[in-house]
């Protein structure tokens, strides 16, 4: 009996590996799935109760992983059903992961691509991964006039199982492109997008786009191309020094250290909006490097969102709060933000939600300290309460969310930071083109303001 | 006295026969081998390779009957050239299973990359004519087949010491076998970039069927 009921277990379980391994490289998703079984195996449990546990979690689990493509299938299924922008939205977002590498992997990965194995071509190759990065992992190398790099290589056929999923969904969707609830062009758009990610020599342009225009900050280190070491597939760029922010907050640095790096990160952040009219969309801690004297690095360019928004006029706007000088300037405003599908009534929801962010963000008044402390909870809610409300209302251009996104993971990391920032005053020092850059001098002086106005 | 140290020279001289012919052999598949990879595995004539290895075609055919036989050798070669690589590889004898067995197949695919049409041709030929020499039931092969088990199953041996996998037996090393032989078969077919569809293949298929060994057994 026990022993029938053993075997049925096996056989359920065996299963769900079938149906897992139907999807061995063919579909991204099916790499996700599989990730999570693969990864709950790897942990020491007890037989029996793990036997029990890893096909039930396997399942949940693959309900979550679902989400999106199940979420799309719901509202496809939804009778003349509107393949929601959101849905959409969160496809684009999805936290591009890849399977871990063995080095015997990535160093075929790595020949696959280069045509030779890593160790003939850099005098080091450390077959341990350092880091895990879009798609896949980084490795640390040293080239042979002594160099140090990071050697980033792509888990294999990543993008031909982006491609099938695509094709799925795009049959999926037949029916809303038909009545043209979705554009064909939308999903256009989201694939490429997702399949630009897989690109190697795109980021490339990507990282030298970044570098070249924020050179005047010189704080900030953004890696160099190895072109002659750089694929599809594997791209080799200088290693960035520095401490996650974790570590770098380790060494309890002093208040006016964490200021002068609370000001630098919103520098660059600001200098992304106004002048490269393009953002690196990927604001997680991880992407971020601190050093003790204040300098930054930024690395992971896989995912660049270049703007066709004119943020520079909405922050104007916002930090003049424009709504407050009439219908026509109202009105001006939302268009810009709304674009101008979007009825002026249901535009105006924007409106609360713009009034708290200038509050927030640029506090006015004859009274009030400019400078913003990111510690304070209320900040983080609103960055986090905005985005959600903007989802849930689906009342802005998916560039906006995209911004605000990004802007919430900035407000995440000044916060860890606990810095103070007068991010009136670097808006107005950028937008009146004055470039900083010259070792902070002028944070120096920011920050001085703040202590005096103590 | 004297017929003690007659026997000795003939020691010696059959010893450098026997050198000289292995040094010819493997000249001769030099040879072969750089006319497949410029001709193709049919197109090459045996006196092609003669010419190319500098021997008359009548001793090619002492040394090797036919181009069949030429491939047979070439195969044994590579066997020994891959157990000797993964003896000599202390990272890979330290790595986990799935990766052993990647690493193995992965080098002897990367070793065969520059044959690929006159492994394609061999491989075919042996798979479709039962009655070819390269056939895998045929008996030349099978010292071949049993050395390549032998290695395999001792790698699967040191895993089930380790209790990373439950035992397999000579079972597991023959179903690896069979693996093997179906990455290679995918590696020619393969139109991807670099062929890395198959590399993804491997990777996902030894994980997950080690996990598949760990977690149910080898009893399905």
């Amino acid at each position: 009996m026990v022993n029938s009921n053993a075997r049925n277990g096996t056989l359920r379980r065996g299963f769900h590996l079938g149906k897992l391994g139907f999807n061995l490289v063919g579909s991204y998703l099916g790499y996700q799935a599989q990730n999570v079984f693969l990864g709950e195996a790897e942990r020491p449990l007890r037989q029996a109760r793990f036997q029990r546990r890893v096909s039930q979690r396997a399942r949940e689990e693959l309900g979550n992983l679902k989400g999106p493509a199940m979420k799309l299938g719901q509202l496809v299924s939804m009778g003349g059903g509107i393949l929601s922008l959101e849905a959409l939205e969160e496809l684009m977002n999805l936290q591009m992961r890849a399977p871990g590498m063995h080095a015997s992997l990535a160093r075929a990965q790595f020949k696959s691509t280069l045509g030779k194995y890593p160790e003939e071509l850099f005098r080091e190759f450390d077959p341990e991964p350092f880091a895990a990065a879009s798609l896949g992992q980084v490795h640390r190398g040293i080239t042979r006039n002594g160099e140090k790099v990071a050697i980033k290589i792509q888990y294999p056929a990543i993008r031909t199982a982006i491609e099938n999923d695509f094709k799925l969904l795009r049959a999926l969707t037949l029916p809303t492109r038909i009545t043209g609830h979705i554009p064909a062009a939308l999903l256009a758009e989201v694939e490429r997008g997702m399949l630009e990610e897989t690109d190697y020599l795109h980021e490339a342009q990507n990282v030298e786009f970044f570098r070249r225009e924020l050179r005047a900050l010189t704080y900030l280190s953004i890696p160099r191309v190895y072109h002659e070491w750089s694929g599809d597939r594997v791209l080799t760029m200088s290693f960035i020094e520095g401490e996650s922010l974790r570590e770098f907050l380790g060494r309890e640095p002093g208040a006016e250290l964490r200021d002068l790096v609370g000001n630098r990160l919103a520098e660059m952040y600001y200098t992304q909006l106004h002048r490269l009219k393009a953002l690196h969309a990927d604001q997680q801690p991880g992407n971020f490097l601190f050093r003790a004297d204040g300098s930054i690095g930024l690395v992971d360019f896989g995912c660049v969102k270049r703007l066709h928004l004119d943020m520079s006029e909405v922050l104007t706007s916002i930090i003049h709060r424009s709504w407050q000088q009439g219908e026509v300037e109202t009105r001006r405003l939302l268009g810009l933000l709304a674009g101008p599908q979007m009825p002026y009534r249901r535009a105006r929801k924007l409106l609360p939600l713009l009034e708290d962010t200038a509050n927030f963000l640029f506090p006015q008044g004859p009274a009030t300290n400019p400078t913003v402390d990111f510690r304070a909870p209320a900040l983080i809610k609103l960055a986090e309460s905005n985005s959600k409300q903007l989802f849930r209302d689906r009342i802005y251009p998916p560039e906006f969310a995209f911004v605000s996104r990004a802007e919430a993971g900035l407000c995440h990391l000044l916060r860890e930071l606990g810095a103070h920032v007068n991010i009136a005053a670097i808006w107005s020092r950028i937008t009146a083109g004055g470039c900083t850059g010259t070792e902070g001098t002028e944070w120096t002086h920011g920050i001085t303001n703040r202590k005096s106005q103590i | 006295m004297k017929r003690k140290s007659d026997r000795k020279p003939a020691a010696k001289e059959r010893g450098k026969r026997v050198e000289n012919k292995a040094n010819t052999r493997r000249a001769i598949l030099r040879a072969a081998l750089k006319l497949f990879a410029e001709k193709g595995f049919y197109r090459t004539t045996t006196k092609a390779i003669s010419q190319k290895a500098g021997i008359a075609e009548g001793t090619l055919f002492n040394y090797f009957p036919t181009k069949e036989d030429l491939a047979l050798y070439f195969f044994e070669q590579e066997l020994n050239a891959v157990i000797d690589w993964y003896q000599h590889e202390a990272r890979i004898q330290r790595a986990t299973l799935p990766e052993k067995l990647f690493a193995i197949i992965q080098q002897s695919l990367d070793r065969l990359a520059p044959y690929e049409e006159f492994i394609g041709a061999a491989i075919l030929r042996g798979l479709l004519t039962p009655a070819s020499k390269l056939g895998p039931w045929n008996l030349q092969n099978q010292e071949r087949h049993l050395r390549y088990l032998r290695f395999i199953r001792e790698i699967l041996a040191q895993a089930e010491a380790a209790g990373e996998i439950p035992q397999v037996g000579e079972l597991g090393a023959y179903a690896f076998g069979l693996f093997h032989l179906a990455m290679g078969v995918h590696w020619l077919r393969d139109s991807s970039k670099g062929k890395e569809d198959t590399l993804a293949l491997m990777d996902r298929c030894l994980k997950v069927g080690a996990h598949i060994l760990k977690q149910e057994g080898w009893e399905w």
